[in-house]
């Protein structure tokens, strides 16, 4: 009965899409960064990043290490990027009410081959890790630091300094995507607060949305720097590969008690995403296609004529 | 036909028997097995000689399009013009650069080292013990792998790869207590070279929780989650 085979032969390939996609699943975000005509803007309000795509990343308070912080002001961030093939630019948007002098971001790339940890590079126990190249700005000092770090406490800025950066805060409205939750304590049948029968512990119940909420004032800053550098101690672009990036933002509002809002530790990151440099298009990538497309017709008509001269066993 | 019974019957048994004796599968665990039972049943199918018959005769009549007429004659034609063309766009996605990320499978669970290996939890269960364990937990370990032990946390959005689900039967459920000891002792940076791309967030919190804290916080994260660690025996 041939079609039980048919059959089964639907079912495997169900089957097999189905494990196909959800090996997939894990999702990943790339800035995509754009190849352009001409020079690379180092001002953060150019026209040609208005037909750049953004791609959006969210943060969270850094909570990996002491001193840590539980609230932060920035809670996600717009990335777009170009180059021209010799220079790269990155714009980083987000939402921040007030501008302060001591407002501040950072780009985190890994140095070389080997891996590196978003956290500064910090040691790891089994397996050889490299040191992360960090790009910072400050609003109230202008260019950036070119910094190198392997492990906490190790942060410096290099002797060769390759990387210039633009921030420009507008009194503009956006908004901003985040995910809220909020615990509800769960109530029975009467309305009393329940209990776990086993320990007496009051039940909650958890919500998460993602909300959009209206804000006002964003920062606009640009890093440039040529893809590739003679110091050692910097990270290494070359088109159409995947290097890694991470980002951090602090909120330099100055508080009541004159301390700080955000400052070291206390910020907002994001462990490793990934940038893609666009390649100029190589066109014999089409001729490679049509004469594969030649050769499967060439194969398919010989294997017909043998079929035709006589069933093979 | 007897093929989809087969595996209708795997899933049952992997998805809903297994967690009877032991803790649940996780899904892409029992899509792997689903996927060698189909791979068995298309082997079988073509071991004998009139099964062979039965699957291949078909194809060859198609191919050679002797005695097809009406929609069978249009079905052949469009399958003989659409190989070359998807031959064609294999080949042209294959050179064109990757839009995609490298595929980073990570190892979830590799194997821990020697030292760590069927430890006994030293700290008697009681409740005050879990008590002071939620307690460690909401203060360290809950910003980010959430007050619901489900890894949604209130930091939990900017890591990649994600903070672990305790809930999920593919977590904890799956390990021993001396495992969970090495992985918070150590954190993302203590992976062994399996454990790539080494990218995880976990703190390593060695440097700031005494052992028997550590302890405490694993028995709250078995009772927070409903789940009860892996024994050997
Ligand atoms: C900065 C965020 C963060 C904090 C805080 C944190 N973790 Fe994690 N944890 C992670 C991430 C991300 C993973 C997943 C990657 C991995 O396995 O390393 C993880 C994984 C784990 C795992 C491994 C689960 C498995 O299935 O392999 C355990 C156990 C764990 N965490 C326990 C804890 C405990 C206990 C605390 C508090 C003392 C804690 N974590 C605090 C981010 C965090």
């Amino acid at each position: 009965m041939p079609s039980r085979h048919a059959r089964l032969a639907v079912l495997a390939a169900a089957v097999a899409f189905l494990w196909g996609a959800s090996a997939l699943a894990q999702e990943t975000a790339v800035v995509r960064v754009k190849l352009i005509q001409g020079d690379v803007p180092t001002d953060p309000l150019a026209p040609v990043w208005n037909t750049t795509p953004a791609t959006e990343f969210p943060m969270s308070p850094q909570v990996h290490w002491p001193k840590r912080i539980l609230q932060v002001t920035v809670k996600s961030i717009k990335v777009r990027g170009v180059h021209n093939t010799k220079q790269i630019a990155f714009l980083l948007e987000y939402a921040d009410p007030t501008q302060d002098p001591a407002d501040a971001a950072a780009l985190e790339f890994m140095v070389g081959d080997k891996k590196a940890h978003f956290a500064h590079g910090q040691p790891m126990a089994q397996v050889e890790g490299g040191p992360v190249n960090i790009w910072y700005w400050r609003n109230d000092t202008p260019g950036a630091a070119d910094m190198n770090a392997k492990g906490f406490g190790t942060l410096k800025k290099q002797a060769q300094q390759d990387v210039q950066a633009r921030g420009v805060w507008k009194d503009e409205k956006t908004k901003v995507r985040f995910k809220e939750r909020k615990l509800i304590l769960r109530k029975d049948a009467k309305g009393e607060p329940a209990k776990d029968p086993k320990t007496g512990e009051p039940l909650f119940d958890e919500e998460t949305k993602v909300v959009e909420q209206d804000a006002t004032g964003v920062w606009h800053v640009v890093f440039t720097r040529a893809l590739t550098t003679t110091d050692p101690n910097d990270a290494q672009f070359q088109l159409g590969t995947f290097p890694n990036i991470a980002f951090a933002v602090w909120d330099g509002k100055k508080l009541e008690s004159g301390d700080l809002k955000e400052s070291g530790s206390q910020k907002a990151v994001t462990s490793w995403w990934y940038f893609n440099a666009e390649p100029p298009t190589n066109y014999s990538i089409y001729l490679y296609g049509l004469i594969a497309v030649v050769v499967a017709a060439g194969v398919e008509y010989v294997i017909i004529r043998k079929v035709r001269k006589g069933q093979p066993a | 036909m007897k093929g989809a019974v087969l595996l209708v019957a795997v899933f049952v048994v992997f998805k809903f028997g297994a967690p009877l004796v032991t803790a649940p599968l996780p899904m892409s665990l029992i899509w792997l097995y689903l996927f060698l039972t189909t791979v068995g049943i298309v082997v079988y199918g073509t071991l004998s000689s009139e099964s062979t018959e039965a699957l291949l005769g078909p194809i060859f009549r198609f191919l050679s399009g002797e005695g097809l007429n009406g929609a069978a004659k249009f079905a052949r034609l469009a399958v003989l013009m659409l190989v070359p063309l998807l031959v064609g766009w294999e080949t042209y996605s294959d050179l064109v650069p990757s839009s995609q990320p490298p595929a980073e499978n990570r190892t979830i669970h590799p194997a821990p080292p020697g030292e760590f290996v069927g430890l006994a939890n030293p700290v008697p269960n009681t409740p005050e013990n879990v008590m002071m364990g939620k307690g460690l937990y909401a203060a360290f370990c809950s910003p980010c792998h959430g007050p619901k032990f489900n890894g949604n946390g209130p930091s939990s959005d900017g890591f990649n790869p994600p903070p672990a689900n305790f809930v999920d039967s593919g977590t904890i459920a799956q390990l021993q207590e001396s495992y969970l000891f090495w992985r918070i002792k150590k954190g993302g940076v203590g992976l062994s070279v399996e454990g790539h791309p080494w990218k995880s967030a976990m703190p390593r919190w060695e440097v700031e929780l005494p052992d028997e804290w550590i302890w405490k916080i694993i028995m709250a994260e078995y009772a927070g989650s409903g789940h009860k660690p892996r024994t050997w025996e």
